[in-house]
């Protein structure tokens, strides 16, 4: 198992590294401004107004069903919103999306992938769609799948793959073309403790290198852990967001979320019937 | 257990229900209602030879028992399924009984035990006693053939997880289409045969009652007899089987998950470098090409394609009539539109990464050149092979007209349709235990037999009049033209199926990730897409019956009674209008032909509203 910055495959090492010098002045990352998404009568995502500044590492956490997974969907243009814009690097996502698309890697929540290819076949289909180098294909494909450590499974295709291998194949898509900016839906779910270890230090330093990363997760520890800028997000609205010390002040991030989640801890009464 | 299962089988049905769903269970319910009274009318003819009521029954009984079998297969997933219950602590037999007790709840069951009261007709026919037998025989009968249809469900979903066994249900599928669409060959021949006077040959009447389906046959009649000993044995063995499959059926609920056989991809094959299978088309291609060698899903597609075009072929060649084989290739290219008519959602929420990239005009065009390179050369081939078999000189105009054409207005209308009226079925990875688990199609296929033929049209009517006018250079224009409307029709279709999938990407990844339709509510934002006009419930039946009954009225029971009427033919076959006494024959005719077009006419009328936006203008 590779670990640390040794994990970073070189070629996408070498495109996140040029573009540090645009994180100083320019367009944020993302920009989500009065992003709303209405189902069946009811906002699941009402009036996100969000910055993740360039370079930053983002980490979007709330409650189930608070809309993390619309907002991104929206943030990205797989899912239209109902009002409300998404700009990339100043690049608007629904007017100029093919520009906007081509600036970002997306790992989406339990989507399907072209499940009857391999992972080779798939990174190798999703160069050409990219308009890569054919060399460039066949040497990213490679280090990827050796950083995700899914070589042993050269013949297996995706819909064979377990859940923890998804994720991985997923980021692997995500990453392939190098993108400036990585917007990743609990990239952290099923994965084992090993590989969670060789991604952390993927992304630490892609963003290092001036890449930026946006999550989403349940995981409190590992959003401290990780990010520098988070927001919190409660039944479809942001409730705080800032750099990750100033949110979550003198407690911890668990503590604030729970504070700002409110009254969903009902814990200590009622099951009585459970323990009698 | 049972009433539990019922009420969540009933809420289901109730939760899922819409206007196109409702209009599909009217309109099989009044077909299956058609099917029980026939068979009810089948006890009560008086024929003049021994026993030929009885053999009638019991093979009528035959086609019930085969249709519960076949079922199915043919159907995408079960209301209650067993994945629901995995969990509960209960005994697999029990489950199994409960499961079996919500089955009986449904339209097809009702119409089945309507179609089984006529063996206790017959029974009362022939006395007391038979009429006794007759009653628990009919019973039986009918929990014989829904347990033999949850077997038959859970034989088939193993069989299906190797691409082996997805051929054989392709197959079979193929095979019953095949023997329906030429059932009424069959009920021709008995009609005009001297059977109904003889009584059928002893050995047909042995194999009917020896099918589990004929021993309640068996049975009435041994009591007729007064052979009690067998009755009894019969409505024991009765007993006996469906104990049988009830245990066999419930140890396959136990086993859940079971391995699906592995299928392998290649190995440590590097990009491709030329220019010309580099792109992205050609990567596309290349993906789908993989999938159809690889999906069981898509090889029990080509299954059915290739079964029931050379199917309808050969069949006819036990008359010694080769005049079909020619044939088979346009069939081919003509069923493949309509059974690969919702290509996008097998791989369902997939879509994402061709929102992502872009690629959507690619992606189209890819799938279209990967659809003709497996359809196309397989139907070619069958053309060319069939047509020199036949050594029908005469054929060659007519099916070098109708390939190109109907092939290349397949590829389009196949694509567009998928794209178009995208019907969503669970994610590939999230049907393991049953890979060929899929989204409902019944319309699209049903509309597409239909409107499949007409890209055909010009290319048949330049062979036509070249062969009306005996000329040679017109009779082998259709060649020309039938390619130039292929040509045309695929491109032009593929075009507004990317426009459609470019406008409209992120809305069937929504449906395909929810199973609903998407809706985006224009809050303020000018931008945002106005959306379509709904159809009211009673619109989304009244366009469905009429998708549905338009085409029958129009074509099989109004343009064919009146070629027939025209030729002076006397077979009546299922033609209504030649049923009627003379005078009434013609009327009846032209009114189907009338109230057809009215139908198509409201049918095309209520699609149009459904996909304009509801406030043009805005």
């Amino acid at each position: 198992m590779v670990n640390g910055s040794e994990a970073m495959p070189d070629s996408i090492r070498k495109a996140t590294g040029s573009h540090q010098s645009a994180q100083e002045d320019g367009p944020p990352a993302l920009l989500l401004a009065g992003l709303t998404k209405i189902f069946g009568g009811n906002p699941a995502v009402d009036r996100v107004d969000l910055t993740v500044p360039a370079g930053s590492f983002f980490g979007l956490v709330g409650p189930n069903g608070a809309g993390k997974t619309t907002a991104l969907s929206m943030a990205v243009g797989l899912l239209r919103p109902d009002a409300g814009s998404s700009s990339v690097f100043g690049v608007d996502m629904w007017s100029d999306p093919e520009r906007a698309k081509a600036l970002i890697g997306v790992l989406p929540d339990s989507l399907a992938l072209p499940e009857r290819l391999t992972g080779r076949e798939l990174l190798t289909f999703l160069g050409q769609l990219r308009g890569l180098d054919p060399a460039a294909i066949t040497e990213r494909t490679r280090e990827l799948l050796d950083v995700m450590d899914l070589e042993h499974a050269e013949r297996t295709l995706v819909v064979d793959y377990s859940t923890g291998m998804r994720k991985k194949i997923g980021l692997a898509t995500a990453l392939l073309h190098a993108p400036r900016l990585l917007v990743l839906d609990e990239p952290f779910e099923a994965v084992d403790p090993v590989s969670a270890m060789a991604l952390k230090a993927i992304l630490a330093r892609f963003v290092a290198d001036g890449g930026s990363v946006v999550l989403s997760s349940h995981v409190m520890a590992l959003v401290e852990q990780l990010c520098d800028t988070v927001a919190i997000m409660v039944k479809g609205k942001v409730v705080a967001a800032g750099p990750l010390d100033e949110v979550r002040g003198r407690g911890s991030l668990e503590e604030t979320f729970v504070r700002l989640a409110g009254d969903d801890v009902r814990a200590t009464e009622g099951l009585s019937w459970l323990t009698s | 257990m049972v009433d539990v299962l019922i009420r969540m089988k009933l809420a289901i049905i109730r939760n899922s229900m819409t206007g196109g769903r409702a209009a599909l269970m009217i309109t099989g319910g009044v077909l299956g209602l058609l099917a029980a009274a026939t068979t009810v009318w089948l006890s009560l003819v008086n024929p003049s030879g021994p026993g030929v009521v009885p053999d009638l029954l019991a093979t009528t009984y035959v086609v019930w028992l085969l249709g519960w079998v076949v079922g199915p297969v043919w159907g995408a997933s079960s209301v209650l399924r067993v994945e629901h219950f995995a969990l509960l602590p209960m005994p697999r037999r029990q489950l199994a009984i409960g499961l079996l007790g919500a089955a009986f709840v449904g339209v097809t069951t009702a119409v089945t035990a309507l179609a089984f009261l006529s063996l206790v007709v017959y029974g009362i026919r022939q006395g007391v006693l038979p009429a006794l037998v007759s009653v628990p025989a009919a019973a039986l009968q009918l929990v014989l053939v829904v347990l033999l249809s949850r077997a038959s469900h859970s034989v088939f979903g193993l069989i299906a997880r190797g691409r082996l066994g997805s051929a054989f249900t392709g197959l079979l599928l193929a095979a019953f289409l095949v023997l329906t669409q030429s059932g009424w060959i069959v009920v021709v021949v008995i009609a005009y045969s001297e059977v109904l006077s003889t009584g059928f040959p002893s050995g047909y009447s042995a194999v009917v009652r020896a099918i589990p389906s004929g021993w309640g046959v068996a049975a009435v009649e041994s009591a007729r007899h007064g052979q009690w000993w067998r009755a009894v044995g019969m409505l024991a063995a009765m007993v006996a089987l469906s104990g049988l499959l009830l245990l066999g059926w419930s140890r396959t609920l136990g086993s859940l998950r079971h391995g699906r056989t592995t299928i392998r991809g290649s190995s440590h094959a590097p990009a491709a470098t030329s220019p010309v299978l580099a792109g992205r088309t050609a990567a596309v291609v290349r993906k789908e090409l993989r999938t159809w060698w690889r999906d069981p899903a898509r090889t029990q597609i080509l299954a059915i394609v290739l079964g029931w075009a050379l199917g309808t072929a050969l069949l006819p060649l036990t008359l010694g009539w080769t005049a079909v084989l020619p044939w088979a290739g346009p069939g081919m290219a003509l069923m493949a539109a309509t059974v690969a008519c919702n290509l996008y959602a097998p791989d369902g929420t997939a879509l994402w990464l061709t929102l992502q990239t872009g690629t959507e005009h690619e992606d189209l065009r890819g799938r279209q050149w990967a659809y003709l390179l497996v359809f196309g050369s397989l139907t070619v081939a069958v053309t060319v092979g069939f047509t020199l078999w036949s050594g029908y000189t005469w054929a060659w105009p007519w099916v070098l007209a109708l390939v190109p054409a109907l092939l290349g207005g397949g590829v389009g209308l196949a694509l567009y349709t998928s794209v178009v009226a995208l019907a969503p079925g669970p994610d590939a990875h999230k049907r393991p235990d049953n890979p060929l688990e899929h989204g409902e199609t019944p319309w699209q296929s049903q509309v597409l037999f239909w409107v499949g033929l007409l890209p055909a049209v010009p290319a048949v009517m330049t062979v036509v009049f070249g062969t009306v006018y005996d000329n040679a250079a017109l009779l082998w224009a259709g060649g020309p033209v039938g390619l130039a409307t292929g040509v045309f029709l695929g491109w032009w279709l593929g075009r507004v199926a990317i426009g459609r999938l470019r406008a409209k990407g992120p809305e069937m990844l929504y449906q395909m990730r929810t199973g609903r339709a998407a809706k985006t509510v224009a809050v303020a934002a000018p931008k945002v897409d106005v959306p379509k006009a709904k159809l009211s419930r009673r619109e989304s039946l009244v366009a469905g019956l009429s998708w549905i009954l338009g085409p029958l009225c129009l074509i099989p029971q109004g343009v064919i009674p009146v070629v027939i009427l025209l030729a002076g033919a006397e077979q009546k076959v299922w033609f209504l209008a030649l049923y009627m006494p003379d005078p009434l024959r013609w009327p009846v005719a032209i009114l189907m032909v009338l109230l057809g077009c009215f139908l198509l006419h409201q049918a095309i009328r209520l699609t149009v509203k459904s996909s304009r936006p509801a406030w043009p203008g805005k």
